[in-house]
């Protein structure tokens, strides 16, 4: 029966450890080719690690490539994107989930079905609209598109509702107005999905690639993930520049995972298949 | 303050919960709204509270006409079933919520946080939050929370449905006790007898929404003024023997038995009737016999035992001194209180 | 008195929580976002692909008709596109469920290093494609990269990934699987964490072996999660796009070769010129009613299984 254990745990442990490998290597690959030397990136048989770690094509990245611009606007982006989207959500979450007025129901039903509306389709008259704001290369036009999220909205107000009837009645009788039974006892109650909402939306912005490539062409307003491809194309930049570049782009996300990572999973396998 | 309610009706669509409801409720008192579930008796509360509307119908508070008035406007407190409290504040900031909605400053909230603390004796668990305190402790919170603002009437919905039975008598005490030294007039919904009775100045009855019987718990009990009312109160419940007066005395339907009892009298002859006897009406007969009754079993309960009887084919439960020997007939005297013959379909009551 | 209050409506008074004015703004901000970037662009996209001849700097068309609908089923690359998506589809997702559904099961025991584990199979999940995507260019380098470098230690001669036309389709699968694994594990690992223990001790009990009860109890109690989860799956892999821009730098595949439908509607509107928005907004409506499809499937299979 031991050995038998043994021998589990033992292919258990083989398969996870693989699977582990392929997961990982390639973010070990780029923070590493990050370091290495033009000889040493295009070295075969392929070096695993740099022979020494300078920082020159970092500093290439940010300086020449002018990353630390990109990365301003994309904190930029991120965090006005998130933080309209977020009290958009509240809002109307709680006047879909407390407030009564007619038709709330049926509105609701149709915001839901709009969700499978793919942006893909959407995007080309968006497009448009933002060409006709004259908002093009601004970073106002990687913004306002999101202030408003169905999804989220959506799964906020499940949560609201959830929260007994009986704690609005009793404030009410306390004399509560709905804006302050909002934000003194729903929000708070509520903090652990919206914090969750906040980390999903703010990696989604972070990210966000195809609309950024629609409406920024210049340095100006790019942000990280689409500044990284302009410079690949543009510069036909070399692969350890590449390398560099790219870690700056997915490490401020990594540190988040590392120090959210339970409300993150947690959050999309609640999420996930609502969506 | 005295509350009147005059006419109140609720309907809830086609369902009316409240019908034509007349009430006066006296300053200071303790008054159970009592009744089986389904009777109304939220309804009321709610309509008290002001977070249900009526549909007809008026409600005072004094002299003043609140029944169209917003909740916060009335001066109530409401602790719910569940208790409501806030989960994210603790019990100090639970408490002070209703003040710092009134804009009262700061330092004044929490000396009448603190004061009212004291009162339901949880003043060592202001730091807590709610969920890290017993269900009685809840109960306590939830209770100042309501009385911090110094409401003029107090309501409490179902307050100890969900507390086990030894709590429940210990926080109905405590009821009391908070009610006596704040002097605020109380509602207090429940749909147990017991608790009704064992707490209360005055029990308002209620069946189906309209309004059984109102007097004081002994008075209710002793004279109740129909078949509903004798039936939901007391433990074993009131016996009842069913069939019709001829002759002058009472027959069983079956005319299995015959009960001679000078409260026939007041019943008209051939009338289908209810004879309804408290159990602690019962006792073995020395001189005059009222009926027959052939004793099937007692359960020992200290003092007396608990005994099982048949009337013909009528089972009653009654009170004999210990030792009485099972398996024969006794001669049954009934006392002058805790006898009533009711209609049988009406409930209307005849002696 | 606070009039107004309570609200005579049909007769029947009821209590007024919600000024009216409310609803109004709380809803505001909300409703002009998605009336401006969701509500106007749908109708206004759905309207276009009708539009024939369409001029969107005069505003001017012909008429209303089917025209840009034919000229896309009608179009090479529009078939193509539709022929790599699907297949894309097809190879992709039945590949990531198994994976994931083997991953999910070992992750669902009492291990060592969870957090370990959980970072390397979730990581991905936060981390920009784009940038990934350049590292996996890295990696399938024809020359240097490590790819070709293993296979070579197992005997095999190097594959042009990413520039041979014949190779192309394999890389993106590669990427597309190793892209969708994160997820995928999370959602099944979290349907696996939701059967009831007493499954696993009373099949203990009864003495069935570990493969075993992988067949007969995880996965049939496992099946209506692994479904609705192919089916999500299936909705992101058919939007198939981004993936291409770090492989390719925004070619689809080296020759043209590998068009996806999204790629195609944003060839259109932006690849050309001039742009094509009739064109570009009929495959959109095409693509809205394949994934209209998929999601009815979805919530077929949700009510199923719900009762």
């Amino acid at each position: 029966m031991k050995t038998k254990n043994f021998i589990k745990y033992t292919i258990l442990y083989v398969l996870l450890g693989i699977g582990a490998v392929f997961m990982i290597f390639p973010f070990f690959w780029m923070i590493t080719g990050g370091f290495k030397t033009s000889q040493e990136i295009a070295a075969f048989p392929p070096l695993l690690f740099p022979s020494h770690f300078n920082f020159d094509n970092f500093k290439f990245a940010l300086d020449t490539a002018p990353f630390a611009k990109y990365f301003v606007n994309s904190v930029v982006v991120t965090i006005s994107s998130v933080s309209l989207s977020t009290l958009t959500t509240i809002l109307a979450a709680f006047a879909f989930s407390r407030l009564e007025f007619r038709g709330r129901d049926t509105i609701f039903a149709l915001l839901l079905a709009l969700m499978m509306v793919p942006f893909e389709m959407i995007v080309i008259t968006n497009y448009r609209t933002i060409i006709n704001m004259g908002l093009l290369n601004t970073r106002l036009a990687l913004i306002i598109p999101f202030t408003s999220s169905i999804f989220y909205t959506y799964i906020l107000r499940n949560f609201f509702v959830s929260i007994p009837e009986s704690l609005y009645r009793s404030a009410k009788i306390d004399g509560c107005s709905n804006w302050q039974y909002l934000w003194k006892v729903m929000v708070p109650i509520a903090r652990p999905s919206l914090v969750t909402i906040i980390l999903l939306n703010s990696i989604a912005a972070w990210n966000s690639f195809f609309w950024p490539m629609l409406v920024t062409n210049t340095t100006a307003a790019r942000t990280l993930p689409f500044g990284l491809y302009a410079f690949m194309t543009e510069g036909g930049a070399r692969n350890e520049y590449m390398m560099a570049a790219a870690t700056i782009v997915v490490l401020p996300m990594m540190i988040l995972f590392f120090f959210a990572r339970k409300y993150i999973v947690t959050g999309v396998s609640k999420g996930g298949l609502k969506g | 303050m005295k509350i009147t309610i005059e006419g109140l009706t609720k309907k809830f669509g086609e369902v009316t919960a409240v019908k034509d409801f007349d009430a006066v409720i006296e300053k200071g008192q303790l008054v159970c709204l009592l009744g089986p579930s389904g009777c109304g008796k939220s309804t009321m509360l709610y309509m008290l509270a002001g977070t249900e509307a009526a549909t007809s119908g008026k409600i005072y508070f004094d002299e003043e006409d609140v029944t169209y008035m917003a909740p916060e406007e009335r001066g109530v407190g409401l602790v719910f079933q569940n208790y409501a409290l806030y989960p994210h504040m603790t019990v100090l900031q639970n408490i002070c919520f209703p003040l710092e909605i009134q804009k009262v400053p700061k330092a004044e909230r929490i000396e009448r946080a603190k004061e009212i603390a004291r009162l339901v004796h949880i003043e060592e668990y202001l730091n807590r939050k709610p969920s890290q305190l017993s269900g009685g402790q809840q109960q306590r919170v939830a209770i100042a929370r309501a009385l911090v603002k110094k409401p003029r009437l107090l309501l409490l919905d179902e307050p100890l449905s969900n507390l086990d039975a030894r709590l429940r008598l210990v926080m109905r005490e405590e009821i009391r006790r908070i009610q006596q030294e704040t002097k605020v007039t109380t509602i207090f919904v429940t749909h147990d007898q017991e608790e009704a009775m064992s707490i209360s100045d005055v029990i308002l009855l209620m069946k189906d929404g309209e309004e059984q019987q109102s007097d004081a718990p002994q008075t209710l009990y002793d004279n109740p003024a129909n078949a509903f009312t004798a039936n939901f109160l007391g433990v074993p419940a009131i016996n009842n023997i069913y069939g019709s007066v001829k002759d002058g005395r009472f027959h069983t339907h079956d005319d299995s038995a015959v009960i001679e009892h000078e409260a026939c009298r007041k019943v008209p002859e051939g009338r289908k009737v209810a004879f309804a006897i408290r159990p602690e009406a019962i006792e073995l007969a020395k001189e005059d016999v009222n009926f027959k009754a052939y004793l099937v079993h007692t359960y020992a309960m200290g003092k007396e035992e608990l005994s099982y009887m048949n009337v013909g084919t009528s089972e009653i439960r009654g009170y004999l001194p210990n030792g009485t020997e099972v398996d024969r007939e006794y001669n049954i005297h009934l006392k002058e209180k805790g006898v009533f013959i009711f209609d049988e379909e009406t409930g209307e009551r005849y002696a | 008195m606070k009039l107004g209050f309570f609200k005579k409506k049909d007769k029947e008074p009821k209590v007024e929580f919600t000024k009216k004015w409310e609803p109004f703004v709380f809803l505001l901000p909300f409703v002009i976002g998605v009336t401006i970037f969701t509500i106007y662009p749908l109708f206004n996209v759905i309207f276009m692909a009708f539009k024939e001849n369409f001029v969107l700097l005069t505003g001017k068309y012909t008429g209303l008709g089917l025209k840009n609908f034919e000229l896309v089923l009608k179009d090479r690359y529009f078939i193509q596109g539709m022929q790599n998506t699907f297949r894309y589809v097809l190879i992709v997702i039945p590949i990531s469920t198994c994976i994931s559904i083997v991953i999910a099961t070992l992750l669902n025991n009492k291990i060592r290093f969870m957090p370990f584990f959980q970072t390397a199979y979730f990581l991905p999940m936060v981390t920009s494609a784009t940038a990934v995507g350049l590292a996996w260019k890295y990696m399938f380098h024809y020359q240097y990269g490590i790819v070709n470098y293993l296979l070579g230690l197992a005997g095999i001669d190097p594959i042009a990934w990413l520039t041979d036309v014949s190779s192309n389709f394999t890389a993106l699968c590669v990427y597309g699987v190793w892209n969708m694994l994160p997820f995928t594990i999370i959602l099944l690992l979290s349907g696996l964490q939701n059967i009831d223990k007493l499954y696993y001790t009373a099949a203990k009990v009864d003495g069935a072996s570990t493969l075993r009860i992988f067949f007969r109890i995880t996965v049939p109690l496992l099946l209506p999660t692994i479904f609705l989860t192919m089916v999500v799956n299936s909705i992101s892999a058919f939007k198939v796009f981004h993936e291409l821009f770090p492989l390719w730098s925004g070619q689809p595949g080296i020759a043209y070769n590998l068009f996806t439908v999204v790629y195609y509607i944003f060839y259109q509107f932006r690849g050309l010129t001039p742009p094509k928005y009739g064109v570009a907004a009929a495959a959109a409506v095409i693509l809205f009613i394949v994934i209209f499809i998929f999601t009815r499937v979805q919530m077929w299979i949700q009510k199923r299984f719900d009762n």
